[in-house]
C-alpha cells in the first residue's frame, strides 16, 4: 500500500499552523496556502479543514482573530498568534524534533541489524 | 494570559452566535474566492476555477458543521439548531413521536394527579392563619387509648396550661331539622350542627367570608340561639343574602351572625355552628369533643406535651377513674385529619412513580431502536466531522423536546382531570374538596419532566455515540441487533416486572372491597332500606304510625324503627354497671346503645343467642328490659346466665334495667369484633331516648333502590317537616370503605396503563425484531421454514422475556405489598392465587402486544426480502 503523497502525519496539522501564523497574522486561505506553499506542494491539504482547527486554537487562546481590510479592500478574518500560542508551538516543534530524531534513529539502526 | 482569550472567545461565541456563523459563512466565502483567482492565476481555465477551488476546500456544510462543533457551548444559536434538527427528525417519524407523546402524557399525567393529591390531602397546610401551631389534643387512658375530651377535661386544659394561646373544643356534630329563611325554599332541611367553644374560629385562624364571630356573651347558656353557617350552606339554602337570615327550628329562631369561608370543615363535616355552652356535658368520662390547641409563640411540641400530661395526671390525681385521662396525647392537628389517608395516599403515589418509571422505560427502548435505526447516519456524519458530543446533545435535545410536550400535554389533562379526581374523591378522603393544580403542582411536573428528559434521552444518547462505528459501517443492515435487542428485552422484561407489582397490588385491593362489601356483619343488610328522619318533638304514636304506613308501601315486607342507623357508632358510647357498682369510676363495661322497636332483631335477621328479643309487651309502664351483646354479658358476669339480671347505662342514668336477652355482636369490618358492645332498649320504653331522630329500616326482596322514590314520596306526605336521608344499608357500607375504594381505583387506573404500556413496549421490541431480520427470515422460509414457524419462535421469545419479567415482579410484589398490609381485609398480600393470576394477566398482555408485529412475517416474500438486502 503505497502513502498518498499529499496525506499530512497525524498530529503535525495543528503544528503547521501554529508554524504558518508564527509568520504573521493571516486569514484563513492564507494559512492553507502558506502551508502548501511553504511545503513545496508535499502537504496538500483539504482547505476547509483549516477552519475547525482554527476555531479551536482560537477556543484554546493560542491564536486571536479579528476583522481587518486586505491588501483588496476586503473585509477578512486575520488570525495572529498569541504568546502561549508562540510557547506551545516551540514545545511541539521540540516534540517533533525529538521523535523525528527517535524514528531516524530506529531507522537507521534497523538498516545496521538486518 | 491564554486562558482569558479563550474565556473571551467562548463568551462572543455564546453571545453573538448568529453573527459568528454570517462570520464564518464570509470567510468560507472569501476564501472560494481567492482560491478560485489562484487557480485563475495558475492557468486554469475561469469556467472550471470554482468547481476546482470547491474541490480543494471541501463540502462547505460539513466544513461549517465541523467549525461550529469546535466553538464549545452554545446557549443560544446551537440551541436554536439543535431543536430544528429535532423537530425534523420526530416529524419525520410521525408514529414514533405519537407513541411516544402518549406514553409520556400517561406516566407525567399520572404523576402529576397522584403528585396533586398528595400534595393537597399530605403536604399542603391546612387553611388556617399559621396552622402550623395548631395542635390536635386527646385523652390518653390508663390502656394507652386515645379519646376525644370530655368537657369538664377540656375546660381544666382550656385554664390551667400555659403553652398555648387558646383551647378550644368543637362537639362531635349531630343532624338536627331546621328552615333557613332568605333562600328559594324555606323548607325545613335536615342538617349537621356543631358545636363550637368560645373563640374556636378566630383560634383556628380563620377568615369569615361574611359576618362575625360569635360574642363571648353569645357562648352564655342562656344567651338567645345564634348559629354560624358553612359557605356553602349560605349560598345554597339562604341565596347567599346580606343581611344574614335566620334559622328556625320547632319554636326557636337562631339568628345567623357569620358565614364560614367557602370549603371549611372541622374534622367532620357540619353545616351550621353554634355555641357549645348551650349544652355542654358535665361527665368527665363522656368523650364527645374535639380539642384543638394553637401553641404559643415560640413553644414546642414537646414542652406542650410534657405540660398536658403534668397537667392530666394531676387532674387524674383528682378526680381518679372519673377522668380515665391519665395523660394526653398533643400532635399536629395536620396529621390527626389525614393520618389514616397517609399510607394509601404513598401506595397510590407509589403506583404512579411506577407507571412513569415504565413510560420512561419504554421511551428508552424506543430511543435506542431509532437510535440503531439511524446508527448509520450517525456514523456517517460522525465520519464527516460532526462531533459525538454534538450528536449527543441533538440526540438529547430529541428527547427533551419529546418530554417537554409530554409535560406540558400532561399537565394541562391533569388539571382538567383533577374535576373528575375531585367529584370521586370528595367523598372519600378528607381535604380532596380543596383539590387544585397550582404551582407547586406544576414544579412537581417540572421536576419530573427534568429527571424523566434525563433518563430517557441520556442513556440511548451516550449509547448510541460510543457505538462501534467500524461495526456498523462493515455490518449490514440489522445484523448487530442480537446484542441491541438484549438490552431492549432487559427493559422490556423490567416494565413487565413494574406491571405485575401494580397488577398484584390493584387485585389485592379488588378482593379486599370484595372481602368488605360481603363481611359478615352479623346481620342481614341485603334489601334493608333506612330512612333516617329527624322529628325532635314528634310524638311517638307519629313515628310508629309512621313506620306503619311505610311498612304497607308495595315491596315492603318488614319495618322496623331504631333511634340510629346499624353501624353508626359514632361516639355514642357510656359506661354500664351492675347493682353495686359505683357510678364514677371503676367502669367495669362500655357499651353503645339502641333505642328499637321489637321488630328490629327479625327485620336484619339478628340472632338472639339467649332469652328473647323485644315484644309489643315491652310497653311503658310493664318492666324495663334490656337486650345486650355477649360482650357485656362476659364483663359483667363472666361464666353466669346474664338473663334475668339487671343493668343500668349512664344514657338512663338512674333507671335499671332487666336483661331479657342476648343478642349476636353486629361487627362492621372496620371495628375490630368484640370490641363493639351494645345495649338495645325498647322504644316503647324510652320515647325520649332518642334525640329527635329516627331510623325506618325497611326490608324488601327487590332491589332496595326501587323503594327510594315511593318512601321519599310518601314521607313528603306524612310528615312535610321532617325530611329524611334515604339509604340502603349495603350502600352504607360501601361507603365506609371509601378510601380503600379510592386506592383500589388509582391502582387498577395505574395498573391498567402499566399494562398497556409494557404491551407497547413488547409491541416494539418484536417488531423492530421482525422488521430487522427480514432477511434472516426470508432466508430461513426460503430453506422450507413456514411463516408458523417463524412465529412461534417470535412468540416464543416473548414469553420468555414475559417470564422474566413476570417472576422478578412476582417477587418486587412480595417487597411492595407491605405497605398495603394495613389496608388489606381478608386477604393476605402473599395470596397465591393472586400472583398467578396477575402474572397471566401480564403474560396475556404480552402475548397480544407481540402476535400483532409477529403476523407481519407471514406477509415475508422470501424473494423480494433476499433482494432487499445490501
Amino acid at each position: 500500500m503505497t502513502r498518498d503523497s499529499g496525506e499530512l502525519l497525524p498530529g503535525t496539522f495543528e503544528m503547521l499552523m501554529l508554524k504558518a501564523l508564527s509568520l504573521g497574522a493571516m486569514h484563513g486561505w492564507g494559512v492553507a496556502e502558506r502551508i502548501e506553499r511553504l511545503s513545496g506542494g508535499v502537504c496538500e491539504i483539504q482547505q476547509g479543514a483549516v477552519y475547525p482547527v482554527l476555531q479551536r486554537l482560537l477556543r484554546r487562546g493560542w491564536v486571536v482573530a479579528d476583522w481587518r481590510s486586505t491588501e483588496n479592500n476586503r473585509r477578512a478574518r486575520y488570525y495572529r498568534l498569541t504568546a502561549s500560542g508562540q510557547r506551545q508551538l516551540d514545545a511541539e516543534i521540540a516534540w517533533w524534533r525529538r521523535s523525528i530524531g527517535g524514528v531516524d534513529r530506529v531507522l537507521r539502526a534497523a538498516s545496521q541489524e538486518g | 494570559m491564554s486562558w482569558v482569550h479563550a474565556f473571551r472567545e467562548r463568551v462572543t461565541n455564546l453571545l453573538t452566535g448568529r453573527a459568528w456563523d454570517r462570520g464564518l459563512e464570509e470567510e468560507i466565502a472569501h476564501h472560494l474566492e481567492l482560491e478560485t483567482n489562484r487557480q485563475i492565476a495558475a492557468g486554469c481555465d475561469p469556467a472550471v476555477a470554482r468547481a476546482r477551488a470547491l474541490a480543494r476546500f471541501g463540502n462547505p456544510r460539513e466544513v461549517t458543521d465541523a467549525t461550529r462543533d469546535e466553538r464549545g457551548p452554545q446557549l443560544l444559536e446551537g440551541g436554536m439548531q439543535d431543536l430544528q434538527w429535532a423537530l425534523r427528525s420526530l416529524r419525520k417519524s410521525p408514529g414514533f413521536t405519537a407513541l411516544a407523546l402518549f406514553t409520556l402524557v400517561l406516566g407525567i399525567g399520572a404523576a402529576t394527579l397522584a403528585f396533586s393529591v398528595l400534595d393537597t390531602v399530605l403536604l399542603r397546610p391546612l387553611a388556617y392563619d399559621h396552622a402550623e401551631r395548631l395542635v390536635f389534643i386527646q385523652e390518653k387512658t390508663p390502656k394507652r387509648a386515645l379519646r376525644p375530651a370530655s368537657y369538664p377535661n377540656f375546660a381544666d386544659w382550656r385554664d390551667k396550661a400555659h403553652a398555648f394561646d387558646r383551647v378550644v373544643a368543637a362537639q362531635f356534630p349531630f343532624g338536627i331539622t331546621m328552615s333557613p329563611s332568605g333562600g328559594s325554599d324555606t323548607d325545613p332541611v335536615r342538617i349537621e350542627l356543631m358545636g363550637v367553644s368560645r373563640r374556636f374560629f378566630s383560634t383556628l385562624g380563620v377568615r369569615l367570608a361574611a359576618g362575625r364571630e360569635f360574642t363571648d356573651d353569645e357562648h352564655k347558656a342562656d344567651a338567645p340561639f345564634v348559629v354560624m353557617v358553612t359557605y356553602e350552606f349560605w349560598q345554597t339554602r339562604m341565596g347567599g343574602h346580606l343581611p344574614l337570615g335566620v334559622l328556625r327550628s320547632g319554636d326557636d329562631v337562631a339568628q345567623v351572625v357569620g358565614v364560614l369561608p367557602p370549603n371549611f370543615q372541622f374534622i367532620a363535616p357540619s353545616d351550621v355552628f353554634h355555641p357549645l355552652e348551650r349544652g355542654a356535658g358535665t361527665v368527665r368520662s363522656a368523650h364527645n369533643y374535639m380539642v384543638v390547641g394553637r401553641l404559643a409563640q415560640g413553644t414546642r411540641l414537646e414542652s406542650a406535651r410534657a405540660e398536658m400530661t403534668a397537667l392530666s395526671k394531676s387532674l387524674f390525681a383528682t378526680y381518679g377513674n372519673a377522668t380515665e385521662a391519665e395523660d394526653a396525647e398533643v400532635r399536629p392537628l395536620r396529621d390527626y385529619v389525614v393520618a389514616r389517608y397517609r399510607t394509601m395516599l404513598a401506595v397510590v403515589f407509589g403506583a404512579a412513580t411506577l407507571v412513569l418509571l415504565i413510560a420512561c422505560t419504554n421511551l428508552i427502548s424506543a430511543q435506542l431502536a431509532r437510535g440503531w435505526a439511524r446508527e448509520r447516519e450517525v456514523v456517517i456524519r460522525a465520519a464527516l466531522g460532526a462531533s459525538r458530543g454534538r450528536l449527543i446533545r441533538q440526540l438529547l435535545v430529541e428527547s427533551v423536546l419529546l418530554v417537554g410536550a409530554g409535560a406540558a400535554i400532561a399537565a394541562v389533562l391533569a388539571a382538567a382531570a383533577v374535576r373528575v379526581v375531585r367529584a370521586i374523591g370528595a367523598g372519600l378522603v378528607p381535604r380532596l374538596n380543596e383539590l387544585t393544580v397550582d404551582g407547586r403542582v406544576f414544579g412537581f411536573v417540572g421536576i419530573v419532566a427534568l429527571v424523566t428528559a434525563m433518563l430517557v434521552g441520556v442513556y440511548p444518547a451516550v449509547r448510541l455515540a460510543r457505538g462501534d462505528a467500524g461495526l456498523v459501517l462493515r455490518s449490514t443492515r440489522g445484523s448487530a441487533n442480537t446484542v441491541q435487542t438484549s438490552v431492549w428485552r432487559l427493559l422490556v422484561g423490567f416494565e413487565i416486572a413494574l406491571a405485575v407489582v401494580l397488577l398484584v397490588g390493584s387485585a389485592l385491593l379488588i378482593q379486599t372491597l370484595h372481602n368488605i362489601l360481603t363481611a359478615d356483619t352479623g346481620i342481614s343488610t341485603h334489601g334493608v332500606v333506612t330512612a333516617t328522619i329527624s322529628a325532635r318533638g314528634e310524638a311517638i304514636g307519629r313515628i310508629e304510625q309512621l313506620r306503619d304506613e311505610l311498612r304497607h308501601l308495595p315491596g315492603v315486607e318488614s319495618a322496623a324503627l331504631a333511634d340510629r342507623l346499624p353501624f353508626a357508632w359514632g361516639n355514642r358510647s357510656a359506661p354500664v354497671r351492675r347493682p353495686g357498682d359505683p357510678v364514677d369510676h371503676d367502669w367495669v363495661a362500655f357499651a353503645g346503645f339502641r333505642v328499637v322497636t321489637p321488630e328490629y332483631f327479625p327485620v336484619l335477621r339478628h340472632p338472639v343467642l339467649r332469652g328473647r328479643g323485644f315484644a309489643e309487651s315491652d310497653r311503658a309502664g310493664a318492666p324495663l328490659v334490656a337486650v345486650i351483646s355477649p360482650g357485656i354479658a362476659e364483663k359483667l358476669w363472666p361464666g353466669l346466665d346474664p338473663i334475668g339480671r339487671t343493668i343500668a347505662t349512664n344514657y338512663l342514668f338512674d333507671k335499671w334495667l332487666t336483661v331479657v336477652g342476648v343478642v349476636a355482636e353486629a361487627s362492621n369490618w372496620s371495628m375490630p369484633r368484640g370490641s363493639q358492645n351494645e345495649i338495645y332498649v325498647p322504644l316503647a320504653q324510652h320515647p325520649t331516648a332518642t334525640e329527635g331522630q329516627f331510623v325506618v329500616i325497611l326490608k324488601t326482596a327487590g332491589d332496595p333502590h326501587t323503594l327510594f322514590a315511593p318512601v321519599r314520596a310518601r314521607l313528603r306526605e306524612l310528615a312535610p317537616n321532617s325530611p329524611a336521608q334515604i339509604s340502603t344499608l349495603d350502600d352504607r357500607i360501601a361507603r365506609s370503605a371509601a378510601d380503600r375504594r379510592f386506592a383500589m381505583l388509582a391502582l387498577t387506573v395505574f395498573g391498567a396503563i402499566a399494562l398497556t404500556l409494557a404491551a407497547v413496549g413488547i409491541y416494539g421490541v418484536i417488531w423492530y425484531i421482525v422488521t430487522t431480520r427480514t432477511h434472516e427470515i426470508g432466508v430461513r422460509m426460503a430453506l422450507g421454514a413456514t411463516a408458523g414457524n417463524v412465529q412461534r419462535e417470535i412468540l416464543g421469545g416473548a414469553v420468555a422475556m414475559a417470564a422474566g419479567g413476570i417472576l422478578v415482579g412476582s417477587i418486587g410484589g412480595v417487597f411492595a405489598t407491605r405497605y398495603l398490609q394495613a389496608t388489606l381485609y381478608g386477604v393476605s398480600r402473599l395470596d397465591p392465587t393472586t400472583y398467578i393470576v396477575g402474572g397471566l394477566v401480564a403474560l396475556l398482555a404480552a402475548l397480544i402486544g407481540a402476535f400483532v408485529p409477529a403476523r407481519r412475517t407471514s406477509r415475508i416474500d422470501p424473494m423480494i426480502s433476499l433482494r432487499t438486502e445490501a
